[in-house]
């Protein structure tokens, strides 16, 4: 286990790495010059040199690969052109709110899909397997921002329940959450809904009722022992999805997370910030990836016996 | 919601007969609808007597009305007008990138599948990086090199979505190379391209039809979310993304500007997976009978 773990681990790296690189390139060949959008608007030519030179623009794009890679190496994401700080520290601080809002999302959504999906596939024509059915369009259909949108109307401005925008406590994470969830819930749902319908039909579930177990228990604990495990791999791709969708819900919302800070970066083409932002977020992508394989080691002993 | 109860399996009667558009409740309810969306587009100015970039700053954001049945925005442009405008450019835009998601996903999914050792390396280290590459930023990093524009825009769509295309091409193929017709083609002396083209393309297409529809869904979605943040179809031209950023700054005081077009994405790309839906339930029914003969 742990030589297909370490070779993971190595791909992994790779992968970070290209994207990385190639988002170096792509920013540097990119219109817009960071140095003249810092600068104040009618700044004299030297002026605008003397910020280029601050940032490093001058030197050739070997060299300044060569010096960001380096700094990679000692934990080092530069300092950031428009806010002038660390980094590592403009990331330190969004980064917790929006894995919290990532987390929450997924949670929301994940259990969702485990007990509709569960409830769907036990009682085929219910009003389960209608509400699982609908909710997998409708979640497919609509646009996050649209959601959220929508759900800022009706609980901001109308009910005023909740706040429709910013952070401030666990209130301004309800709405945002489930707009995103909404948007990942149709997969996860038709999937588990799936593997519990053909998990129900197996021989030892039979075994199990004729021994007269309860139903629920045989489909929550027999049965979702197995039909869990195809969630797990969805639950992997979903995770740069999660990503696209909590960008765009923190735009809606005005969420100060990563999301914000990257387009915020973008605009003023803040180098530094952008290539820090990609490293973290491919990371994360590969990083749950890499977990979820190992999950899948530890939770089904057949994969277990393949890779020994 | 009067489609979502239509997301039934049909009943067993139904699925038993021999698999005609009739008993496929999905498949031509979302045909209808998607049919009715793209005529109105279509035919938008025999609808409407205002032009899609008519300003009237005496008719300023007004609430849906007799005369504007979705209301104005911020320039007094009317919205109903607009919307329908602009189903022609996400339609297109989102019908293009499909086709093109499609066709670059099946001839890298093909090449992953059957190609050499390395080439099918270098496939599925593609589709994982493409994968972990969150699309947004993708489309930002993009937009930054090349000014936003339709083509832009669609190149952007297909870059996102080919990996899913072939993903799924592959493993359809990779099962295909293992059965006994396509090793007797091999033996036979068949090459490679023909053997890909001829033997295990024809087995690709039935999931690619229902896939079609599918992405095209993701495709309506997609377009919008990436107008919606500023890097997709450029105003003044009219998108159902477009439309609502321009509302996005009116949220809070003039619901409709956000609310109706996003109902016309949400409309549309129901409509597709209904279709494409309908469309997988005819093709395993077919499969069925098939295996019964």
């Amino acid at each position: 286990m742990w030589s297909y773990a370490f070779r993971r681990l190595l791909q992994s790296a790779m992968i970070v790495l290209i994207i990385v690189v190639s988002v170096f390139i792509v920013m540097r060949l990119s219109a817009g010059d960071p140095a003249r959008l810092r600068a104040p608007v009618f700044a004299r030519p030297d002026v605008i040199e003397q910020y280029r030179r601050d940032f490093g623009l001058d030197r050739s794009l070997f060299e300044q690969l060569g010096s960001f890679l380096g700094g990679l190496l000692r934990g080092d994401f530069g300092t950031s052109f428009r806010f002038q700080a660390p980094v590592t520290d403009l990331i330190m601080e969004a980064l917790p709110r929006t894995l919290l809002l990532a987390g929450c999302s997924l949670a929301i959504s994940l259990s969702v899909a485990v007990v509709l999906g569960s409830l769907a596939a036990m009682r085929p024509r219910s009003i389960w397997s209608w509400l699982s059915g609908a909710l997998a369009a409708f979640g497919q259909s609509a646009p996050v921002f649209w959601t959220g949108a929508v759900m800022v109307i009706v609980f901001a401005v109308i009910l005023g329940w909740l706040p429709p925008g910013g952070y401030n406590g666990a209130s301004s994470l309800v709405l945002p959450a489930i707009a995103i969830s909404l948007s990942i819930l149709p997969t996860q749902l038709r999937v588990l809904r799936a593997a519990m319908e053909s998990t129900l039909q197996e021989e030892y579930i039979a075994t199990a009722r004729a021994f007269g177990i309860n139903q629920w228990r045989i489909t929550f604990v027999y049965a979702l022992k197995n039909a869990i495990l195809p969630l797990l791999t969805v639950v992997g791709v979903d995770v740069g999805y999660l990503l696209g969708g909590v960008i765009v819900a923190e735009v809606v919302f005005a969420f100060p997370g990563i999301g914000e800070l990257a387009l915020t970066a973008l605009k003023s083409r803040d180098y530094p910030l952008i290539q820090g932002i990609t490293i973290v977020t491919a990371s994360a992508f590969v990083v749950v990836n890499l977990l979820i394989d190992m999950i899948y080691f530890w939770v089904d002993p057949r994969i277990r016996q393949e890779h020994s | 919601m009067s489609g979502a109860s239509s997301l039934q399996p049909a009943s067993g009667a139904l699925r038993s007969r021999h698999p005609g558009l009739a008993g496929n409740l999905p498949l031509w309810s979302g045909g209808v609808l998607l049919a009715a969306i793209a005529l109105a587009s279509l035919f938008a100015p025999l609808l409407s007597p205002y032009g899609p970039n008519d300003i009237d700053l005496r008719a300023v954001r007004l609430p849906p009305s007799a005369d504007h049945w979705l209301g104005t925005d911020a320039v007094g442009r009317d919205l109903g007008t607009r919307v329908l405008y602009g189903g022609r450019t996400s339609l297109i835009v989102a019908g293009v990138g499909m086709i093109g998601s499609l066709t670059v996903g099946s001839f890298m999914g093909m090449l992953g599948a059957l190609g050499s050792r390395p080439v099918r390396w270098a496939v599925e280290r593609a589709i994982d990086i493409q994968l972990a590459f969150p699309y947004v930023l993708l489309g930002v990093a993009i937009t930054s090199v090349i000014k936003p524009s339709v083509p832009v825009l669609i190149l952007l769509m297909v870059l996102a979505a080919w990996a899913g295309a072939a993903r799924i091409v592959r493993a359809i193929a990779m099962q295909e190379r293992g059965k006994d017709y396509v090793k007797a083609a091999g033996v036979l002396g068949a090459s490679k391209v023909r053997i890909a083209l001829r033997h295990i393309f024809p087995s690709v297409v039935p999931s690619l039809i229902v896939l079609a529809a599918m992405q095209m869904a993701a495709m309506i979605v997609f377009e919008a979310t990436l107008s919606f943040l500023g890097m997709g179809v450029q105003p003044p031209t009219p998108s159902w993304g477009g439309i609502m950023l321009d509302g996005k700054n009116y949220m809070t005081s003039s619901w409709w500007l956000t609310v109706l077009p996003g109902l016309a994405i949400v409309l549309t790309s129901l409509s597709l997976i209904l279709i494409g839906d309908g469309l997988e339930r005819r093709r395993n029914s077919a499969r069925a009978g098939e295996s019964e003969e």
